[in-house]
């Protein structure tokens, strides 16, 4: 099915892309094409990133906004990306769904995700486009005009985005407790999707004062590559996007700290369509832009990558007590978490299964990672990173990051070094730091026992935070 | 989780082929002008692009070696693609030949399966198999220095698995609660269901991953007659795209596959299809109270990829589907009953299906059936204006120009013009042929292709939510719990239907 603005969906593969850039080392006897960027910054704040690549008569157009559900307004879990939907509806200059005439109807295509620190919007359009673009970019960063019947028409189709996610796949509910509960302070405990209640006490009003706040030039970034000429791009940039004035208000900015775990807890949730029982692990980890970031990567990666890592080979093709078995580094701006995430085989216990997962984390805190596995998770790494970057929307979405999330928009070139760098020493200290008794969140996800009534359904475990 | 392993490239598409303008909408029209600033800015003139050429040769033994290079990013594909898939599945043994595919990776002569799996992955790469209709594909990605060590696994799991006992119980129950967790979603019982509605208990009507009856019963011999019959060079294809020069590329076929024998046995000849039987269309609801959310089909057979009128279904499913088609316009956008409804035209060697389809809360799963089929209907009925069927025309080459774009993507397009045994002019053909389909044809398609009247209904969801609704509209509507669904024929229930 044709999917647009997927949002939450796309939380984690965004995370995934955070992995790893790179310049033109060679950990694995290949160069990383290097990113050429120009950057630049308009006097109301809005800064410019772009790359130059004619290989191909098409542009990727990327408006970064630094707002995620992070900073969704209290009671409203899911706004951010409710809105990310809305600004795809009228804006000063432009009827509902016309962007979609300017980037479908002309052979392009148009998207955006949300994900809890950015909302991004995108477009990949036949170069000529490019200007046009530029202006309808402007044009909803000015303003929006949606009326109460858009609004609610779109915050239906999220309430169907998140039952389609959510509550009609077998372990969506599990992807949606593995973020609730994993933070307990930090508004990072509210999914991204929020809930339903949430999204149905959201406000046109809502989506005017979060405009405001949120959606101003010096709290966007513009990321274009491909096929124009960067003086052009500059000579549209001061047309389309200087004029807009910033706003004298301050941005207000996320500064809760959530606190470090002090003990073990568990959960069991009972939900219905459970397959095959499943358990979880989370642990807390570092902001992203901490220098853990990439020895944990790359511990993800040796327990968890494809046949050979050591969650597949040790709980599905030896023991053979899992039915998948997953290795999640979820890096965020604030804090992160990795969670290891598996659905049993039939017949086996939970109980059992924790106790198999536990064996290999401790084996890979008691003895170093060999330096095949080491080499072999790197290239693992590089070449994801590189089919990441075959396309130029795929290398907008690697500079965007490294300037937004990141920091600094040279890591995109960079970056590599760091990885490369990564010891089995380094991969056996993160294990050993991070993944303790006491920062452990274990969940139980197991089916309704026969003739229960049913306690609780699944998406109210907790309403969305607050 | 699950997340994770979506692939990148449904949302990672980027980049285009070539500019159309001739089909563009002029945007300076679409909004009245105020000021300078009120109206978009109309597009420069635009640029051209080449396709990259595949070349080819057949190797003394029958494999077909195609090659696409083209150089840049440094990453190849290599697939192998076998001729056949599920299709000449055993209808006793449905699911064979996705297993066999999933199996040859477990185990050959020279490599266990660890070490298949170790080898692969130390060089970056991965290593897939799977059977689809028509086609087995096993491929390895890979960095261009990594290509021939990734080649020499490949060849290895195409000619030599051992399908050893131990693997064969490992893998089918791996499969089996495979199968479990798949059975829990709505929307893959609706694809199973809607397979036997149109095709019955003709192949295409069989669940590609089997049944869970079927896959008990699979015995290590029904894999080596499988492999021996299917798996073999006059009945395969090697193609190769991304950062490799032709000669090393035919280098390398040679090498790893120039001595794979010909089996003296001639390729079984399969008996030409019957048409698609007319059974006239059913409403089948699958009752599956504990579903968050129903999955609604409407399904009909379609056309096969030979016939002479797949442009026009082309741009008639475009016309249906797509973020702006009809089916979203009217679900999503509209009235917000789904986050998305798109249809498929899925053309197969022979008659595949149409299937057009969206998810909903279970209580509008009636009004969507209704307006899916609603829709299917319309494009017989009226004309499509042209200022709505040239932007549809444009998707349609947007999607063809992006989909060559990735290694991956330009390698499976190839394979599947290789697989139909379709000309590679036509990939240069393609978009002339899109641009001169008209109105007249779109509506002839869906009259003589698309006829609502003989389009079936698959809901599965809370039935009790959505039956009596649905009942208004339907006269006769088959409703099956969940646990009495029999994937193993057109029937769809263990059990003798009860009068309702």
């Amino acid at each position: 099915m044709k999917q647009r603005k997927l949002g939450a969906l796309l939380i984690v593969v965004v995370t995934l892309m955070c992995l790893s850039t790179y310049t033109r080392n060679s950990i694995a006897q290949v160069s990383m094409p290097r990113i050429n960027f120009q950057e630049k910054t308009l006097p109301n704040g809005m800064r410019i990133l772009s790359a130059v690549d004619h290989s191909s008569p098409t542009v990727a157009i990327q408006v970064w906004y630094h707002v995620g559900s992070k900073d969704d307004p209290a009671g409203r879990s899911g706004f951010a990306h409710l809105f990310e939907h809305i600004m795809f509806k009228a804006t000063r200059n432009m009827k509902s769904e016309m962007m979609d005439r300017l980037t479908e109807d002309v052979g392009g295509f148009n998207n955006a995700f949300t994900n809890p620190d950015v909302t991004v919007y995108y477009e990949v359009v036949p170069s000529n486009y490019l200007e046009t673009l530029l202006w309808a970019e402007a044009d909803r960063l000015s303003g929006l005009t949606v009326d109460e019947a858009n609004f609610k028409s779109e915050r239906s189709v999220v309430q169907e985005e998140y039952r389609q996610s959510y509550l009609a796949p077998p372990y969506g509910m599990l992807d949606y407790l593995i973020e609730q509960q994993s933070f307990t302070t930090h508004p990072y405990k509210r999914p991204t999707i929020g809930s339903i209640e949430d999204l149905d006490a959201a406000s046109l009003e809502n989506v005017r004062a979060f405009h405001q706040t949120f959606y101003r030039p010096d709290n966007a970034t513009l990321v274009v590559v491909g096929d124009f000429d960067t003086k052009q791009l500059d000579a549209w940039a001061v047309k389309y996007l200087a004029p807009i004035p910033k706003p004298a208000i301050p941005l207000p900015r996320v500064d809760v700290k959530e606190p470090e775990r002090t003990a073990e807890r568990r959960i069991t949730h009972h939900a219905a369509n459970v397959p095959l029982p499943a358990i979880a692990l989370t642990f807390l980890t570092p902001s992203e832009k901490s220098s853990d970031s990439e020895p944990l990567q790359v511990a993800a990666t040796i327990l968890g990558e494809g046949d050979s890592s050591r969650l597949y080979k040790s709980l599905i093709y030896e023991q053979q007590v899992a039915q998948s078995a997953d290795a999640i580094t979820d890096l965020r701006e604030d804090a992160g978490v990795f969670y290891l995430n598996v659905v049993l085989a039939s017949e086996k216990k939970p109980e059992d299964v924790e106790r198999a997962l536990l064996a290999e984390i401790k084996k890979i805190q008691d003895s170093p990672v060999s330096a095949a596995e080491l080499n072999k998770a790197k290239n693992q790494l590089v070449t994801n990173e590189l089919r990441q970057r075959e396309t130029s929307n795929g290398r907008a979405l690697a500079l965007g990051e490294a300037a937004v999330l990141l920091g600094d928009p040279n890591r995109v070139n960079t970056d590599l070094a760091k990885l490369q760098a990564v010891s089995a020493a380094d991969v056996q200290r993160v294990m050993k730091k991070y993944f303790t008794a006491n920062n452990r969140l274990v969940i139980y996800y197991l089916p309704e026992p026969p003739k229960t009534a049913a306690l609780s359904s699944v998406p109210s475990a907790r309403k969305g935070g607050r | 989780m699950k997340l994770f392993k979506l692939p990148t490239r449904t949302w990672a598409l980027a980049g285009f082929g070539l500019a159309l303008c001739a089909l563009c909408l002029s945007p300076s029209a679409a909004v009245r002008a105020q000021t300078p600033q009120a109206t978009p800015p109309p597009p420069a003139p635009p640029r051209s692009v080449q396709f990259p050429k595949p070349v080819e040769k057949t190797l003394p033994n029958g494999l077909r070696v195609i090659v696409i290079d083209r150089p840049g990013t440094p990453l190849v594909t290599a697939q192998l693609v076998i001729k056949n898939g599920g299709e000449v599945d055993p209808p006793e043994l449905a699911g064979l030949g996705n297993m066999l595919a999933d199996l040859v990776t477990k185990g050959t002569e020279k490599r266990s399966a660890t070490q298949i799996a170790e080898e692969i992955e130390a060089l970056g790469g991965t290593l897939y198999s799977s059977a689809r209709w028509d086609s087995s594909r096993i491929g390895v990605d890979v960095i261009s220095p990594k290509i021939a060590p990734a080649i020499d696994i490949l060849a290895d799991v195409v000619r030599r698995p051992t399908f050893t006992a131990e693997e064969i119980d490992r893998l089918r129950q791996q499969t089996l609660d495979d199968l479990t967790v798949e059975l829990g979603e709505p929307g893959s019982i609706a694809r199973y269901v809607a397979s036997r509605v149109i095709f019955g208990d003709a192949p295409y009507g069989q669940p590609l991953a089997g049944t869970t009856e079927t896959i008990t019963r699979i015995s290590r011999d029904s894999f080596l007659k499988y492999h021996q019959r299917w798996y073999r060079p006059d009945n395969a294809i090697l193609v190769m795209g991304g950062d490799i020069r032709s000669r090393n590329a035919f280098a390398l076929a040679e090498r790893y596959f120039g001595d794979w024998k010909k089996p003296v046995v001639s390729l079984p000849v399969l008996p030409a299809p019957k048409p698609v039987a007319s059974v006239g269309p059913r409403v089948v609801v699958v009752d599956k109270p504990d579903a968050g959310q129903a999955a609604v089909l409407v399904a009909r057979s379609g056309i096969e990829r030979s016939n002479p009128d797949y442009y026009r279904g082309l741009v008639a499913n475009s016309v249906l589907s797509g973020y702006s088609g009809r089916l979203n316009q009217e679900i999503r956008i509209k009235r917000g009953l789904s986050y998305g409804a798109g249809s498929q035209l899925d053309t197969r060697r022979n008659v595949g299906p149409f299937v057009a389809s969206a998810q909903t809360k279970n209580q509008s799963a009636a009004q969507v059936a209704e307006l899916l089929l609603g829709e299917v209907s319309r494009l017989a009925t009226a004309p499509v204006p042209d200022v709505e069927l040239n932007p549809r025309k444009a998707v349609v080459v947007g999607n063809f120009a992006r989909g060559l774009e990735t290694n991956s993507g330009l390698v499976a397009q190839v394979a599947s013009l290789a697989t139909y045994g379709i000309n590679f002019d036509e990939i240069n053909r393609y978009i002339g042929n899109v641009q001169n389909i008209r109105a007249s044809d779109v509506q002839e398609f869906a009259g003589s292709h698309l006829d609502a009247k003989t389009t079936s209904i698959v809901i599965v969801g809370n039935a009790k939510d959505f039956l009596t609704e649905l009942r208004q509209k339907y006269e006769q509507v088959e409703v099956i719990p969940m646990a009495e669904l029999d994937l193993n024929s057109a029937l769809l229930r263990k059990k003798q239907p009860t009068a309702q």
